[in-house]
């Protein structure tokens, strides 16, 4: 596996939490998806990605080398955040001019074609934009200056079904090129399902699994039973189980297993929304 | 490090047309009845406190970190913040220098002869270094304590120094010491200041 970005054991200790030797890797090509509710660790890991918080230990490279050592990687890395840091007053043009100083790999051409692609205006102040064309400015400047990597920090979250439709479309663009990857973390799983390859789910700093996003899709099931039906299912193939107000779900790595062993159960195709709210909510069994 | 001059550049040059007007508010208040010299320091003081007003925005928008992930260092950062000051300090200084001059040259205080020429470059040259100084303390406090903090701790930082001054004056007066113009030289000199 050619990965742009590796992560090994990340490690950062606050009070009243940890982000606990957090590893995964972001193949060439590929959409990775970084799951997880509110607080679990997500912008935490970026953070420490990004170097912009201390790490307490663990390593990153991305296409092996560290970010501290090139200043050429911050050239093929594109970071977008949940919001806009380019103050009210400024316009998309003079957006245009800060950036194109900053990135040697600036394209203009390329920035105007998103701006119209986009419909953005290049004369109006930042603050009369709604939040889905700030945030459409935001991934114009990512893209513009030729990233091989984006790094998305909930990119997407408060965005209106069509304007996050848009949005994916061009990250889809993104990775056609087989050397292109994204590591995006939303909250918004569906999301993710349109477009991830991998998902990696953090749950209380941890990572609780990396796996592609087809498995998650063609494997996962979730059994629907009553208590009888929870005593006899063999207890190593639980990972996740909860109440619901007249049933049990009980989360499965292999749904085609369960319908053929429990034919009295239902077993149904789970989601990652279902997913992760049956790790999230219910009892974890391993 | 050009873009973040720029970008300095194009945030405050929203607030420019209000600091144009304090500036003329200032020139109407001040000319008539004090002189051109104190005029152009505090044009030069004034546009040299806008860098603070740079760092508000930066907090506002979460610039720094943004300004992390792009190919620029943490140092390219602080001395980009010094060079848009010594743009600040410059702008008051010639502004000050111009509008002083004609006001000054229009009520008669001034005369455009050879020595009242160099007088004036060479006082707006000693406010722009003057002004730099001034804001060259502000930037290491707000990046340290954030622009809100730091504004606070700008004030007690010159308040501070000037009251233990004011102090000392006091107390070598009521001793019966003179401060003569000589004395305050040699007072001066062997201050650490000039070392540094």
């Amino acid at each position: 596996m050619d990965a742009i970005l590796q992560v090994e054991n990340l490690t950062k200790q606050y009070v009243g939490f940890m982000l606990d030797h957090v590893s995964f890797s972001v193949p060439k090509g590929t959409i990775m998806g970084l799951i997880g509710e509110n607080g679990a660790g997500k912008s935490t890991t970026i953070n420490e990605i990004l170097d912009l918080i201390h790490k307490d230990d663990g390593t990153v490279t991305f296409w092996g080398q560290e970010l501290s050592s090139s200043s050429q990687l911050k050239e093929d890395i594109g970071v977008v955040f949940d919001d806009i840091n380019f103050y009210d007053t400024l316009t998309p043009a003079k957006v245009g001019k800060i950036s194109s100083a900053a990135y040697k790999q600036w394209d203009e051409y390329l920035y105007q074609g998103f701006l119209n692609r986009f419909q953005l205006p290049s004369d109006k102040e930042i603050k009369t934009l709604s939040k889905g064309m700030k945030m459409k400015l935001c991934i114009a400047v990512a893209l513009s200056h030729k990233p091989k990597l984006l790094i998305l920090d909930e990119a997407t979250s408060g965005l209106d079904p069509v304007m996050r439709d848009d949005i994916l479309d061009v990250f889809l663009d993104f990775v056609q090129d087989e050397n292109h990857s994204i590591l995006m973390s939303s909250h918004i799983t569906t999301d993710l399902e349109k477009v991830a390859d991998y998902i990696t789910f953090i749950h209380q700093g941890k990572v609780l699994f990396c796996k592609t996003k087809d498995e998650l899709r063609y494997h996962y099931g979730i059994i629907r039973c009553g208590a009888a039906m929870l005593d006899q299912l063999d207890k190593d193939e639980i990972l996740a189980y909860r109440k619901d107000d007249y049933q049990w779900n009980v989360l499965v790595a292999d749904k085609g297993k369960a319908r053929r062993k429990y034919k009295n159960a239902v077993v149904d195709d789970a989601t990652i929304d279902d997913i992760l709210l049956l790790y999230v909510k219910g009892e974890q069994a391993r | 490090m050009k873009s973040l001059i720029l970008k300095d550049l194009f945030n405050i040059g929203h607030n420019a047309k209000s600091m144009l007007f304090i500036l003329v508010v200032f020139a109407v208040a001040l000319i008539p009845f004090s002189d051109v010299e104190g005029y152009i320091f505090v044009c030069a003081i004034l546009c040299s406190m806008m860098i603070v007003t740079t760092f508000s925005f930066d907090d506002n928008s979460k610039w720094t970190r943004y300004a992390m992930i792009m190919p620029v260092s943490k140092k390219e950062l602080v001395v980009g913040k010094f060079v848009v000051l010594a743009i600040f300090c410059a702008v008051g200084s010639l502004f000050g220098l111009v509008i002083g001059s004609i006001s000054g040259f229009a009520m008669r205080k001034i005369t455009f002869d050879f020595a009242g020429i160099g007088e004036l470059l060479f006082l707006a040259l000693a406010a722009w270094v003057i002004s730099l100084i001034f804001g060259s303390m502000s930037i290491p406090l707000v990046f340290k304590f954030g622009a809100e903090k730091g504004r606070v701790l700008l004030l007690v930082s010159f308040l501070i120094p000037a009251g233990i001054c004011f102090g000392i004056y006091q107390l070598l007066t009521i001793l019966g010491v003179e401060l003569t113009d000589q004395l305050v030289f040699i007072l001066l000199c062997c201050s650490p200041l000039p070392v540094s």
